[in-house]
């Protein structure tokens, strides 16, 4: 049989992360956040956002929508950009990442969906929801509160699916009829969800820039820009690449996972090329518009523009030379600094650059920050339960006959339970023959 | 010969690539050029050369909305500092170190023609009147998003930061007196007539006449309102230029007019994200088959079970 040697490092198949328990200290610590952020948030319900929180009347919006909605999710937006890479450019090695784009997005826009009804003064009014005759259709912010549910309860969840149902699979052999069925049903219509799953974040990512069009001369003319849309989007686009492509090498690193560097070299390619594009593009919007200056102003939101730039820029530069000698850090600093200057980008916007007034200042307070921390810990705790229980990350074949017989010698108890117990290392497992 | 599902597609997407593009690109001339007057707008004139500050329409105010008075600033007196939860109409004070001129000025929603809370309010919980083009505030309807907040140009909508049930803020043209015959609280009370309630044309009518009668009295002999942010149904006349009392140079065109044009444009009809989603589609079907054939060669070749 002509498989593959045993030390090939090629990512071609997902495999859970076995052989460390769910539960430790840090995740007893994500564990106390949340409950501390659930705790804090029936205080806020009671009391109003005024005890809880530093918004005033003169900035309206405060962390929970400008960092966990609007920076958050564009970290999320793993499978929109790498989804339209794989699936619509047919870049094929990147369907590597796709389970962890799907994964890292469906978190990241859960939690702030989460925290966006939170920081809704009067959420029960949501349900007008249902009725679409009852939408603005042409405001930017229903447009993102509609657009942004229903992509995360039905294209994002769906596409989610597959793993959970392969779990299934492995169980328990006489669930397999079932769950078999239910893909074919799945498998059927995903060209429809997947391209949902596109079209929908394309929409509300660039309307998520939008939001900010109406402020008009209160922000900062560094940003405040027609094209504040595209580059919302564009910045969404390299920021996802980055966190999911970040966050997969930093999962190698923790777990002792072997790198494939042919996917990762085409996902800092993509994202290389998408950064210089989206920083010619600002460049130019800011010259065109007649800006410029204003960067060299000594004020702070001279200091902001530089911040970002520099740090996209250093990235996507970083990027770039990883490409030549394969350098795994030097990719790994690129994707924190791009991802980090784009974080600054989206939310200078609604907060850094936003002057509603001379006077006006905003400074998030402590129960604010907890809550946000404890919503992000929920998406970061979600998301070491899947990757420890679902085959998520990707590995090199070799990684899943090691679970295998790691199940079978190390922890023979597992079969009692029924997890692999009518598998392949079950009674009806196939002969495979391995060749070496 | 049967129609395929291909032919079906292919000449839905020719007919549908001309229609779409016809609709983005024509929707301009669907959005109308000028703003449309309500047929029965009514309208406050404030004209501060004659306001003395005397605060009777903040009181008033308060008592025809029967809000509590604001005491927070000084427990004693109703004396707020700016718009706020309690404060639908407020006096404040121009007054610059120099000695140059000083005004006062009377701050309460300016009911534009074309509201840029409206226009972002998600729910329609702002909603601008048909026929009197009022802007009101549905407490049913609103989520408490404070979106408002953000885009009003005059920052006029102010959001109750306690309590479990917070509420919008703004003035309502005492509406509920409006339809009981009666006059908006504030023009019931003003010593000197220095703001005026009556339908927008007979005061625009008036401010222009006041400017007529005396040149060179009023900043830049102009009335706020008229063409300003696409027109509003608050106007004002003033001493001192408007910037300094709060009230922005925004040029002729409406705020939501001005800056969504290409979002209105691009979502009109639903007609070009319609068009890209069958586009998608179509690609990604063929992506779909690509790949599950590989998944399955996969599976032949390893023995593994295929992962989509």
């Amino acid at each position: 049989m002509n498989s593959a040697p045993i030390d090939d490092n090629r990512w071609r198949r997902a495999v859970p992360v076995y052989g460390f328990p769910v539960i430790n200290g840090f995740f007893l610590l994500l564990f106390a956040l949340i409950v501390l952020a659930f705790v804090l948030t029936g205080y806020r319900e009671l009391a109003g956002l005024g005890p809880v929180s530093g918004m005033n009347d003169a900035f309206g919006w405060g962390i929970w929508k400008t960092f966990n909605v609007m920076v958050l999710t564009a970290l999320g937006s793993g499978a929109f950009a790498i989804g339209i890479a794989a699936w619509v450019f047919r870049r094929k090695r990147l369907h590597a990442l796709m389970r962890m784009a799907l994964l890292t997005s469906f978190l990241a826009y859960a939690c702030g969906l989460l925290l966006l009804g939170i920081d809704a003064g009067r959420p029960w009014n949501f349900y007008w929801m249902v009725f679409p005759w009852k939408w603005n259709m042409h405001s930017p912010l229903a447009e993102v509160a509609i657009c942004m549910s229903i992509y995360a309860m039905i294209p994002l969840a769906v596409e989610n699916l597959p793993p959970v149902l392969e779990r299934l699979w492995y169980f328990d052999s006489r669930l397999r009829p079932r769950v078999e069925k239910i893909e074919r049903g799945l498998y059927s219509w995903f060209p429809w969800i997947i391209a949902a799953a596109y079209l929908l974040p394309g929409m509300h990512q660039s309307s998520l820039g939008a939001l900010m069009l109406l402020a008009g001369e209160r922000v900062h003319p560094l940003w405040q820009t027609p094209w504040l849309p595209l580059l919302y989007l564009g910045a969404a686009s390299f920021m996802s690449f980055g966190c999911v492509a970040g966050t997969t090498m930093l999962c190698c690193l923790v777990w002792k996972r072997p790198m494939d560097m042919e996917v990762l070299d085409d996902a800092a390619q993509i994202t290389w090329w998408l950064i210089a594009g989206w920083l010619g593009l600002r460049l130019i919007d800011i010259i065109a518009r007649g800006a410029l200056g204003t960067a060299f102003h000594f004020d702070r939101f001279a200091g902001v523009f530089w911040l970002e730039t520099i740090l996209i820029a250093a990235g996507g530069v970083l990027l770039w030379r990883s490409l030549k000698d394969h350098d795994t850090r030097s990719m790994f600093v690129g994707y924190v600094l791009s991802s980090l200057g784009g974080m600054i980008y989206r939310f200078s916007p609604t907060t850094l650059a936003f002057r509603p007034n001379p006077e006006a200042l905003y400074f998030p307070a402590t129960v604010e920050i907890l809550v946000s921390l404890g919503f992000i810990s929920l998406g970061v705790a979600g998301f070491l339960v899947a990757v420890k229980r679902l085959a998520i990350l990707p590995a090199p074949l070799h990684a899943w006959h090691d679970m295998a017989s790691y199940f079978r010698f190390r922890r023979p108890y597992i079969r009692w339970t029924g997890y692999f117990k009518y598998g392949y290392f079950g009674e009806d497992e196939p002969k495979v023959t391995q060749s070496d | 010969m049967a129609i395929t599902r291909r032919d079906l597609i292919t000449n839905i997407a020719k007919a549908g690539v001309p229609a779409a593009v016809a609709l983005t690109t024509g929707a301009e001339a669907l959005q109308a050029e000028t703003i449309p007057v309500p047929s029965a707008a009514v309208s406050l004139l404030y004209d501060a050369s004659l306001c003395i500050g005397c605060k009777a329409c903040v009181a008033a105010c308060a008592q025809a909305n029967d809000t509590p008075p604001d005491t927070r600033g000084d427990a004693l007196h109703q004396a707020p500092s700016d718009l706020n939860d309690l404060t639908r109409n407020v006096i404040k004070l121009y007054k610059p170190t120099d000695g140059s001129p000083s005004s006062f000025v009377k701050r309460q929603c300016m009911h534009c023609l074309d509201p840029a809370c409206a226009a972002g309010c998600p729910f329609q919980a702002l909603h601008k009147d048909s026929e009197t083009g009022v802007v009101s505030w549905t407490a049913e309807k609103c989520i408490g998003c404070r979106y408002c907040t953000i885009t009003c140009p005059y920052r006029v909508p102010r959001f109750q930061w306690v309590g479990y049930n917070p509420r919008v803020t703004k003035c309502e043209m005492c509406s509920h007196r409006l339809a009981k015959g009666l006059k908006p609280g504030c023009t019931t009370v003003c010593p000197t007539g220095a703001v005026i309630f009556g339908p927008r044309t007979v005061l625009l009518a008036e401010a222009k006449r006041r400017i007529k009668n005396s040149p060179g009295r009023y900043y830049q002999d102009r009335v706020y309102g008229d063409k300003d942010n696409g027109g509003t149904q608050a106007l004002y006349l003033s001493r001192v230029s408007f910037e300094k009392l709060g009230l922005p140079e925004l040029g002729t065109e409406s705020v939501p007019a001005r800056t969504l044009r290409w979002q209105r444009r691009l979502y009109q009809y639903f007609a070009l994200p319609g068009l890209l989603y069958v586009g998608l589609v179509q690609v990604i079907r063929k992506s779909l088959k690509g790949h599950e054939q590989e998944a399955h060669e996969l599976e032949k070749e390893t023995g593994l079970r295929a992962q989509l």
